[in-house]
């Protein structure tokens, strides 16, 4: 018998697999669903300081096979009326709220505003590429020192597990983990969608109402993997504060749960397998993580997780 | 913003629109998966606007047969137009994609047509309904549930409240194609007033019987479909069939505004009759990621549009008007 189970801040669950940010998760109807399935833990959509409606479409595409194209423009129905409802409702599954805001105070302010409603831990959405429609100015998870601030400043409101979701459009992700750590993240997400674009040549513009957009799916599990090695091996160099890290990127099998696991991730994330399967995929994915482990000999995920880093170690 | 005008219908050099419209049916058909799906939008340009009634146009484009073959009535694509009907994008939410189901479809011996049929009720469809031949509609999918398929001796039950009117076309159609005479359609289409009417000649060419309803009584019998309803529910089904032999499943399937398929769905609930209600949510991704489009536990995207009538019944969530 495989135990599954994972304990990480403000998360014991089941098993390691959690519902990523931005799939479904933005109403209690759509939570309730998801933790009726398989995974072992929510998150929700990012939710701001106020409502923001969804950006014109085409909002999500499968440009080609597992490469997702996405650009959502953080719709969400603003921290009060999420507040309430988390006042209300109650989940069989750790709910992580995933907060986003245009700067350090609101950040502060939507965080506070929701664990005084009952959230038991945050996730900092510091990355999502698309905040800013057509914009080129980088956004607060390129910027060490602006990580810091909003995650400074959300740890000095409230007195919750905080996980900083981080982008991989940056040069060296250990830079901006090193930032959320220090600042008191108890926890690092990552990795967000990786910046993107698509065109049609027959219409000559791009495919996605908001033009620029996000890319995730199987295309970007190997960038993810990457992004997390070069995090955990700086933590295993004691270069980073060692703190959980919750991956994800592309995550849809059992196998690619334990790729993760053993690059050193405590619990991953899953989305766009639900693009195909809906929440079927969660049962799925469990299953054949739990073969996996049952025909390799892992008893559990403690024994899995970072096996793979040890071949790295001597990497900088 | 600028961009070019790269409709067809813009470009200075005349092109030819029926050459194009094969050529990206046929790129089309190259990005459908093991399902018959495509994931991404292929944008087609517009080979007829076709007027049906006030505000309400059918836009035609060309699609692979495969899909026009494949196509069961409920499913739904997603509708796109890139570029506004004056050619520009710049107020960019006139332009998002939006779920149509398919109003029409004309299959030949190497091509095949599908037509959408638009009414004009907002931004959005307004823009839609404003398109000319050879503009870009770009078409994503198709998605969802469907009704299900009749067999012989069967009855169906066609009641539409407005634009409702064509996946209820669609089903009578492709039940009269399946089953010929082996099937009985009676079909109730509301509308609010005679200048809106459209598919009333579609429909004759499909079903058994047809019966009009308008808000304002200014064509067919006053008042909603429900008005006629509950005479055809209490009519003995056998005295009601005069072309069907076997006796088979009466069926009623409903599309149009929630508080009438609230009524007609209790209708036959109370007659004691199977029912089945294409569902018409706000339904911005269609796969299953946003989570906006809940109907009670489940996604309309994904597990809609066509859902079952007795389960909608117990939603608390069923039954209001919704803005399009």
């Amino acid at each position: 018998m495989v135990d599954l189970s994972v304990s990480a801040p403000g998360l014991d669950m089941s098993n390691p697999l959690m519902l990523a940010s931005g799939i479904q998760g933005a109403n209690a109807a759509s939570l309730h669903r998801v933790a009726a399935s398989g995974a072992g833990g929510l998150v929700s959509k990012s939710i701001g300081p106020l409502p923001r409606e969804m950006y014109p479409g085409p909002v999500c595409v499968e440009a080609a096979t597992n490469v997702v194209l996405n650009a959502m423009g953080l719709p969400n129905p603003g921290v009060d009326v999420f507040a309430e409802m988390i006042e209300s409702e109650t989940f069989s599954k750790p709910l992580l709220v995933s907060i986003f805001g245009g700067n350090s105070e609101e950040f502060a302010a939507v965080a506070g505003r929701l664990v005084d409603a009952g959230a038991k831990s945050l996730e900092l959405n510091l990355s999502c590429p698309h905040a800013k429609p057509g914009s080129r100015a980088l956004i607060i998870g390129q910027q060490p020192e602006l990580i810091e601030e909003v995650v400074g400043a959300v740890a000095d409101e409230v007195n919750v597990p905080l996980y900083a979701k981080l982008t991989p459009n940056t040069t060296t992700i250990t830079d901006e983990a090193d930032a959320a750590v220090s600042a008191g993240a108890s926890g690092l997400s990552l990795i967000n969608t990786v910046s993107a674009l698509e065109v049609d040549p027959y219409v000559g513009r791009p495919i996605i109402g908001n033009l620029m957009c996000g890319l995730s799916g199987p295309a970007v599990r190997p960038i993810a993997q990457r992004k997390l090695a070069e995090v955990s091996l700086a933590m295993r160099r004691d270069e980073i504060k060692t703190v959980p890290i919750l991956g994800m990127g592309g995550i849809t099998s059992g196998l690619d749960v334990a790729r993760f696991i053993m690059l050193g991730a405590t619990a991953v994330q899953v989305g766009t397998a639900l693009v195909a399967k809906d929440v079927a995929a969660f049962e799925e994915i469990l299953t054949e993580l739990e073969s996996m482990m049952t025909e390799t000999g892992y008893a559990n995920l403690a024994q899995m997780r970072g096996a793979a880093l040890d071949a790295m170690e001597g990497i900088n | 913003m600028s961009l070019p005008r790269a409709s067809p219908r813009h470009l200075e050099r005349r092109l030819d629109i029926d050459a194009l419209a094969i050529s990206c049916a046929d790129r089309l058909e190259s990005y459908l998966d093991e399902e018959g799906k495509s994931l991404i939008p292929v944008p087609l340009p517009l080979l007829r606007v076709e007027h049906e009634a006030e505000g309400v146009v059918t836009l035609w484009v060309d699609v692979p047969r495969s899909m026009a073959i494949s196509y069961t009535p409920g499913q739904y694509y997603m509708c796109w137009n890139p570029y506004d009907a004056e050619g520009g994008m710049k107020r960019r939410d006139y332009n998002s994609e939006k779920p149509y189901s398919v109003g029409d479809i004309k299959v030949d011996i190497d091509r095949a047509k599908m037509g959408f049929t638009v009414k004009d009720l907002g931004r959005q469809s307004g823009e839609l309904t404003r398109m000319a031949r050879g503009d870009w509609l770009a078409l994503r999918g198709p998605f969802g549930t469907t009704f299900p398929t009749p067999t012989a001796g069967d009855r169906l039950l066609l009641i539409s409240g407005g634009i409702g009117s064509t996946p209820m076309h669609m089903a009578a159609k492709d039940a009269r194609n399946r089953l010929g005479e082996e099937v009985e359609i009676i079909a109730v289409m509301g509308f609010k007033n005679a200048g809106e009417a459209h598919y009333i000649e579609r429909m004759e060419q499909v079903c058994d019987q047809l019966f009009i309803t308008t808000d304002d009584g200014s064509l067919g019998t006053e008042g909603f479909p429900t008005a006629v309803l509950p005479e055809l529910l209490a009519t003995d089904p056998t005295a009601i069939s005069s072309n069907s032999t076997e006796s088979g499943t009466t069926r009623l399937y409903t599309c149009g505004p929630e508080p009438m398929m609230k009524v007609v769905l209790q209708m036959a609930a109370d007659a004691g009759i199977e029912s089945y209600a294409a569902m018409e949510r706000y339904l911005p991704c269609s796969m299953a990621v946003c989570g906006l489009c809940m109907v009670g536990d489940r996604l309309t995207c994904v597990e809609g549009p066509v859902m079952d009538g007795e389960w909608l019944l117990e939603q608390d969530d069923f039954g209001a008007a919704h803005a399009h």
